[in-house]
């Protein structure tokens, strides 16, 4: 009973707050640029129209192009609930559930490439290949800050990994995992989420043709996954298991909120940089999750 | 009941299947199948407990008594061979019908028997000469089968190729067991872990194996022999054969001692074997070509997987040694059953289009819905996405190297590098499949041949559904597997028979089903959903464009493009490019290719050099009595030089 409990709680926790985080960074921006900006609920109001919108189907999509952006929800969804939430822990912790995570992520990737090559625009197959692309890194700076925490923690289960702080290496995998975020997240400056020019987009031009409910998950599906990220890098970098649950919560709460406003800082003062420069600024993201390693591993050597 | 009998069956009907092969197809069918199926319950048995089979003639082959033997690591293979064997002969059926090959049908069924006996033959025999004529037979089987359809030149050159390399192979393999046998004063096999003098031995079967296994840079035959071979081959080379060399490495490595260094050499060839050769498998156009690169990463994982083993044999028996090896071996299976699915798939596509061009496709899900369903399946398999089985063996994989690099020992020096390209190996394999599958089978068919398409008959779909429910229940209850799996781990090494499961496997299966319910209740609702709310087909928006195009379409050069740059120091991409000119264009031209890098930049350079040198030693071959005279006298002068200079005579 306990564990429904905790997992409808845990769900709704998830599915409400998440669309929060992009309404906080236009916020930031629209503050630092000098405008009132819209409502910080903005996305809910989106959310709650195109639920209830009809969908145009491009002639050529399979029923493929509706069941991607669900599998891919169901996917950011199910990384959601395998992710500790500070002190209420996590729902289910096995050994190794980190990788599952990692390929849950890489699971809602694949669909919406799918999705995205089923309309057959050139456009959708742009964006896919740079998203799939541009993963490789991404994921390599991944598995090299899980890596680091497994060796700093001695352990291959989310809860133990993210307790203790990331000792000595924190600042390097901050960074590297900040920046990761702004990648995976389709931010300012591998990816403009504001353009509509898309030759120059990754993210927004996958979706270009979805509609209705399924641009609704879509949407939603990408707030969870910034706010899996926002949590990952907090936990990762904040000692949260050692305080009491209040302090921690608390902690978690502010540091989150941090990590977004300054996702509406970053994307405020810098402008997003040329295609040929992103490579180049994941592999540094990647090399900061690699030093943050090799801290790890030899802080625990002494 | 013993697992002898049932072998005898298979090896009976399977021979007399050679022999009937050629007129009654039906016959044949019956006969691969009954023999597949007996193969199929003797190697089952033993996985599931029975002890150990052994049987010795009274009488002799070649001077060597047979010594047959059936135990752990040889069921799991000759598991996966019965598989591949009889789901390919049910495909064959209609794929390379009497029909449309009449020449080449009975031929290709003959030699589809001999293949399989052969194979099993080299994965039962437990003698080095017996062993090494299996091996050649399985080698010329392989060869008759790839060039099926000898007619096309490029099916001739790939298949000479693979029999060149092959014997390569096989020449390291004589060494090694002629050496083996020198040494131990026998042809006779077995356990000999205490001889610790037949160590370097290790390295000749590692290379003479991994000729037969593909991994990098030994795959050279393999890309065009599995794109130009009939995919009912393909997919016994890919699933089944390059098994063999997996084989060979896991069984003597197991047998004999192994240097200390070898675990350090085996996770380096397999971690860069599988970055590389999915970097190759995305940047390919032919999508058979691009399904045979993929294999090369397999085999690249399932080395990691044979090379974190063997490191652990030497870092004090390590618990995630045997994490990794069961991950490796459980992927010998995966690789088996999705990558044979796809090859179906990518043979029911060629059988319906005629073309292995990704660029001269597209749209196909329309005619081909079965067909697009099963590819899409084995991709997400073959990317390692939950909930099929290829994630769980990588799952494995990954725990044991993890579990190594915490262990903070010499090992992880070796584990968190190949841990990274694991990962990097993995997102590239998802998106060198969203390409295939994408190119294939969504958007606008890109010419006449994928308007025209059709779907395949049950002939073909039914091996295809057979392999995926394989896929999907290896994915979903991986529990199952694993005192299997176990079974084959104590096997390898007597000293790691552990009972339980090392891993949380049953939570894992637990959260596959969960999340395979929930993925299909979650697409259904949406799809519902939508219906509810109104749908309106319109044309793909195209950022306003009134008129799309099929040809405006993203091909798959450009969708590999990205990555083929940065891999562009290894993959060495051919370019010919001519820019538009003038007000109005008349044409503009940008063509990508990727060689065999290995073969076309390596070998062959390197074998005309040799050529060379040998034609301008030829010269002084010219049949001119007095210059042979000359040589003999210049000769003899050399020599009274040596032995007047104080020479030993």
């Amino acid at each position: 009973m306990n564990l429904i409990l905790d997992l409808v709680l845990r769900l709704a926790v998830w599915m409400l707050l998440a669309p929060l985080l992009p309404g906080i960074i236009n916020k930031v921006k629209a503050r630092v640029a000098g405008r009132r900006g819209p409502p910080v609920l903005q996305l809910y109001y989106d959310l709650a129209k195109l639920w209830r919108k009809g969908v145009v189907l491009s002639t050529l999509a399979s029923p493929g192009f509706v069941a991607g952006p669900a599998v891919a929800w169901v996917a950011l969804t199910g990384a959601a609930m395998l992710m500790p939430l500070g002190p209420a822990g996590s729902i289910l912790s096995f050994r190794g559930d980190v990788l599952l995570l990692i390929y849950l992520l890489a699971l809602a990737r694949f669909c919406t490439a799918w999705a995205a090559m089923e309309t057959g625009s050139a456009f959708e197959g742009m964006g896919a290949a740079r998203e799939v692309s541009y993963a490789v890194l991404a994921e390599a700076a991944i598995i090299a800050a899980v890596l680091s925490l497994s060796v700093q923690t001695g352990s291959v289960s989310l809860v133990t990994m993210l307790s203790p702080s990331a000792g000595a290496g924190a600042v390097l995998l901050a960074a590297g995992l900040f920046t990761v975020l702004l990648a995976e997240n389709c931010r300012v400056p591998f990816d403009d989420p504001n353009t509509h020019l898309e030759l120059t987009m990754i993210h927004e031009v996958m979706v270009l043709d979805h509609s209705g409910p399924p641009l609704a998950a879509i949407l939603h599906g990408a707030s969870v996954k910034l706010l899996l990220f926002a949590l990952l890098l907090v936990q990762a970098v904040l000692p949260t298991g050692k305080s009491s649950p209040l302090v921690a919560a608390g902690a978690l709460v502010a540091g989150v909120l941090v990590v977004t406003v300054s996702v509406g800082l970053v994307e405020s003062f810098l402008a997003r940089l040329a295609f040929r420069r992103v490579p180049l600024l994941l592999t540094t993201a990647f090399l900061f999750c690699l030093f943050a390693l090799l801290v790890a591993w030899k802080g625990g050597a002494e | 009941m013993t697992p002898g009998p049932l072998l005898l069956f298979a090896f009976l009907t399977l021979a007399t299947g050679v022999v009937v092969g050629v007129r009654l197809s039906r016959t044949w069918l019956g006969l691969t199948l009954a023999g597949t199926v007996s193969g199929l319950s003797a190697a089952l048995m033993v996985l599931l407990g029975a002890p150990d089979w052994e049987w010795r003639s009274a009488f002799s082959l070649g001077g060597e008594f047979v010594h047959l033997r059936l135990d752990g690591v040889s069921a799991l293979f000759l598991v996966l061979l019965c598989m591949g064997g009889g789901a390919g002969a049910i495909y064959a059926r209609d794929y390379w019908s009497e029909h449309r090959y009449p020449d080449s049908a009975p031929r290709g069924r003959a030699w589809w028997s001999a293949m399989l006996l052969s194979m099993g033959l080299v994965l039962t025999v437990s003698n080095g000469l017996h062993f090494l004529i299996a091996w050649e037979l399985f080698a010329l089987c392989g060869y008759f089968l790839i060039t099926l359809d000898r007619q096309r030149r490029e099916v001739r050159s790939a298949g000479w190729v693979y029999l060149v390399a092959s014997h390569a192979g096989t020449v390291f393999l004589f060494a090694f067991f002629s050496t083996l046998a020198a040494r131990t004063g026998g042809w006779d096999l077995g356990p000999m872990r205490e001889q610790t003098g037949l160590a370097p031995l290790f390295w000749l079967a590692l290379v003479g194996f991994g000729v037969k296994a593909g991994f990098f840079p030994l795959h050279i035959w393999l890309p065009s022999a599995h794109a130009n071979a009939p995919s009912h081959v393909s997919a016994i080379m890919s699933g089944v054969a390059i098994k063999m060399g997996i084989y060979g490495i896991v069984r003597f490595s197991g047998w004999l001692p192994v240097p200390s260094a070898a675990g350090w050499v085996v996770i380096g060839l397999g971690a860069t074997s599988a970055l590389l050769g999915i970097a190759f498998a995305f940047a390919q156009n032919d999508f058979k070509r691009l399904l045979a690169y993929s294999s090369v990463e397999n085999i690249g994982v399932i080395l990691i997987g044979v090379g974190a083993a063997l490191l652990a044999v030497t870092h004090g028996d390590a618990l995630w040694g045997r994490l990794a090896f069961a991950g490796a071996l459980l992927h010998v299976w995966n690789h088996g059953a999705f990558k044979s699915l796809l090859f179906f798939g990518a043979g029911s596509v060629l059988h319906a289009t005629g073309t292995r061009e990704m660029s001269k496709l597209g749209g196909l899900w329309r005619t081909m819905l079965w067909t697009a369903g099963f590819f899409v399946l084995g991709s997400l398999a073959v990317s390692a996405l939950p909930p099929l089985n290829g994630f769980v063996s990588e799952w494995l994989v990954y725990l044991g190297l993890f579990d190594a690099a915490t262990s903070k020992g010499p090992a992880a020096w070796a584990a968190m590098p190949a841990a990274i390209m694991l990962a990097m190996a993995g997102a590239l394999a998802m998106a060198s499949f969203a390409k295939a599958g994408a190119m294939i089978f969504l958007g606008a068919p890109r010419t006449q041949v994928a308007t025209h398409a059709h779907e395949c008959g049950m002939w073909m779909r039914g091996p295809m559904l057979a392999l995926a429910v394989v896929c999907v229940t290896i994915g979903l209850a991986p529990i199952l597997f694993w005192p299997v799996v176990a079974r084959v781990v104590g096997s390898w090494r007597p000293a790691w028979i552990t009972m339980e499961a090392p891993a949380p496997l049953l939570t894992l299966g637990a959260v596959h089903v969960g999340l395979a319910i929930l993925v299909l209740m979650a697409a259904a609702w949406l799809w519902r959903k939508a219906h509810a709310n109104s749908l309106r087909r319109g044309l793909t928006w195209d950022c306003g464009y009134a008129m799309p195009a099929a040809r405006m379409q993203y091909t798959s050069a450009s969708f590999g493009g990205i990555v083929a740059g940065w891999f562009g120091w290894v993959l060495q991409p051919e370019r010919k490019m001519r820019r538009p000119r003038g007000p109005f264009p008349a044409e503009a031209i940008r063509l990508e290719r990727i060689p065999e890098t290995v073969l076309d930049r390596i070998i062959g350079p390197v074998s005309v050099a040799i050529m060379q040198v040998s034609t301008s030693v030829r010269r002084l071959q010219h049949g001119r009595l007095q210059f042979y005279i000359l040589y003999v006298v210049a000769g003899l002068i050399a020599l009274g030089v040596l032995v007047l200079l104080g020479g030993a005579p």
